[in-house]
């Protein structure tokens, strides 16, 4: 067979698994050239319709696509594939609907914002159906490369640029550690092959001898992902990042990349390395506990509702990572990814509202959401309703997520993380009920009331429309979506 | 042929470097250098190995990664560059808006 025709069968027989992130990717450079040449300067409000348009296409792409191994097997569509990509999709849709008045208000609106965001879901998109470890490596690049450039998006404001700085620097230091660890496991196996069950089966067999390589390997990339996911000790760019950058860009970043990123940790770890389990368990259980503790507790004593946001995240993280330890892959995923569902509702409500409260000149300290309740009654109950989810109090849809992900975990024997975890959530409550309690028991001076934008009404209606409708049907409607979506 | 084991050392020392600079080493353009040696310990092992074995998929992903690593220098820069413009400065302990 011939190269070109090679090539032509791998294109017309795989070409289709990628729809979905190619026509994001062929779509935001369509509009960074040409398309931008013909928009003039003042409409450029105009590309967030595009972008919402392009996404909602490729999201509906990637779901209709066969589910299928291609690429030379680099490149995998099965139910978590589409599962997770269809979570970017939202948290790319959520983010365009949330920057708006921001970017309105800033005369920020650029097409590059859009490109951005749509190349970064692309990153996620193929991230969460590689199979590779080449593939799984770049497409997280494209992913992190995006956002970093999002976060300093705002270069006018000082500390949008430093965030961008800090997390670029410390995502470059954890990409390097990430692609040394994936170095020492090629060279572990052999130096043939980079394909994850491939390398599965190669490194069980050099592990049982105990292989000094192996093991760096493996730790090495649990630690660049730890650090993608920003897991305790390696979160140290999270709050800082969070807080410096635009507000909908913090958004986008406790939703989309950390749904991706769970996503290639379940493939990697949770179905990839399960040759050589004993050798990163451990450390992963220590990662998921120090998570839970320190994100916890350090968000006690948080006076920004972003940087609060910002930790709890880390200990969500914590608590996701008991999907990945379970020996049930299948499970662990369903587990991880409905999480991830009420995760992305509840967070996307919370920073619609506080967006809102940033546009009226009032900041995102907690001690700006005094009196709240009686300024404005919905938007508080709304606002209650996204807190006490995320704190997972019964019988929101927060507690049935963290219900299923702990069952799970004892029943793959992981007893003592799950009281830990128990615990911790208790330490939540605390802090998420503060925040209610400022809300409605705090008196505020008077201020005026500024509409809100449509857009926002609009993700935060839904948000809570859909937490409070999972909260009627509890378990058997996730239990239901669970086994649609991931098969 | 070059020993294999010759070849891990001369990667773990690039690497160990790399992190040591990054670790140590206060001004972020030279940080950056620092991954991006990083980046190039692993070249290295990807390389001898594929070699070694006389696959070309481990050249393939060490020519990617040049690739990859120039984009992380251009985004890299362009960040470096829009901060010294507010603040005058590259040293990262000078960047300390963020606390907490």
């Amino acid at each position: 067979m011939s190269f070109a025709q090679g090539l032509l069968e791998a294109l017309t027989k795989d070409l289709p698994l990628l729809y979905g992130p190619a026509l994001l990717a062929v779509a935001a450079t369509l509009m960074l050239w040409p398309g931008d040449r013909f928009v003039g300067r003042g409409n450029k409000k105009a590309w967030a319709f595009v972008a919402a348009l392009v996404l909602l296409a490729a999201g509906a792409l990637a779901l209709t696509a066969p589910t299928d191994e291609g690429f030379n097997r680099m490149f995998r569509v099965d139910g978590l594939t589409k599962g997770f990509q269809a979570l970017c999709v939202m948290g790319g849709l959520i983010t365009i609907a949330l920057s708006q008045p921001q970017l309105n208000a800033l005369k920020e609106q650029t097409v590059e914002y859009y490109a951005l965001i749509l190349f970064s879901v692309c990153g996620m998109m193929l991230l969460v159906g590689a199979t590779d470890l080449v593939s799984m490596y770049f497409s997280l690049e494209l992913m992190a490369l995006c956002i970093y450039v999002l976060v300093a998006y705002l270069r006018h404001q000082e500390r949008s640029v430093e965030a961008g700085l800090k997390y670029f620097l410390l995502g470059a230091f954890s990409s390097g550690i990430l692609l040394y660890g994936i170095s020492l496991l090629f060279a572990a196996a052999g130096g043939v092959t980079t394909n994850l069950a491939e390398l599965n089966g190669r490194l069980a067999l050099v592990s049982a001898n105990g292989s000094l390589l192996v093991y760096a390997g493996v730790l090495m990339v649990l630690v660049g992902f730890a650090f993608k996911v920003a897991a305790v000790p390696f979160h140290m760019w999270s709050p800082d990042a969070y807080e410096g950058a635009p507000t909908p860009i913090t958004a986008f970043m406790s939703m989309a990349p950390k749904a991706a990123a769970l996503g290639a940790f379940l493939r990697v770890f949770g179905t990839g390395f399960q040759g050589i389990a004993s050798d990163w368990m451990l450390p992963l259980a220590y990662i998921a506990g120090a998570s839970m503790v320190l994100g916890n507790v350090a968000a006690l004593r948080q006076q920004s509702l972003k940087r609060l946001l910002a930790y709890s995240s880390i200990a969500h993280v914590g608590y996701m990572l008991l999907g990945v330890m379970s020996g049930d892959a299948q499970a662990g995923a369903q587990a991880i990814w409905l999480y991830m569902l009420t995760y992305l509702l509840m967070q996307s409500g919370a920073f619609a509202i506080l967006i809102y409260l940033q546009g009226k000149g009032e900041g995102e300290r907690i001690d700006d959401f005094r009196g709240l309740g009686r300024r404005q009654p919905v938007l508080a109950f709304a606002m209650m309703v996204f807190l006490l989810s995320l704190a997972g109090i019964p019988p929101l849809v927060g507690f049935f997520s963290k219900f299923i992900l702990f069952k799970l975990a004892i029943e793959q024997g992981h007893v003592a993380l799950t009281v830990l975890a128990l615990l911790t959530s208790a330490v939540a409550a605390y802090y998420y009920l503060n925040v209610v309690a400022v809300m409605y028991f705090k008196e505020a001076p008077e201020t005026e009331r500024a509409p809100m934008g449509s857009l926002a009404t609009l993700v935060v209606t839904v948000s809570c429309a859909l937490i409070l409708v999972g909260t009627f049907f509890g378990f058997r409607l996730m239990d239901w979506m669970g086994r649609i979506v991931l098969g | 042929m070059v020993p294999m084991n010759a070849v891990l050392l001369l990667s773990f020392l690039l690497f160990a470097l790399g992190v040591a600079g990054v670790l140590i080493r206060r001004n972020a353009l030279i940080i950056l250098m620092c991954a991006e040696l990083m980046l190039n310990a692993a070249n290295l092992n990807l390389i001898a190995f594929a070699r070694h074995s006389g696959t070309p998929a481990g050249q393939a992903f060490a020519l990617l990664v040049m690739g990859l690593a120039a984009a992380e220098v251009a985004i890299g820069l362009a960040i470096v560059v829009a901060l010294y413009r507010k603040k005058d400065t590259v040293q990262v302990d000078d960047i300390n808006l963020l606390k907490g």
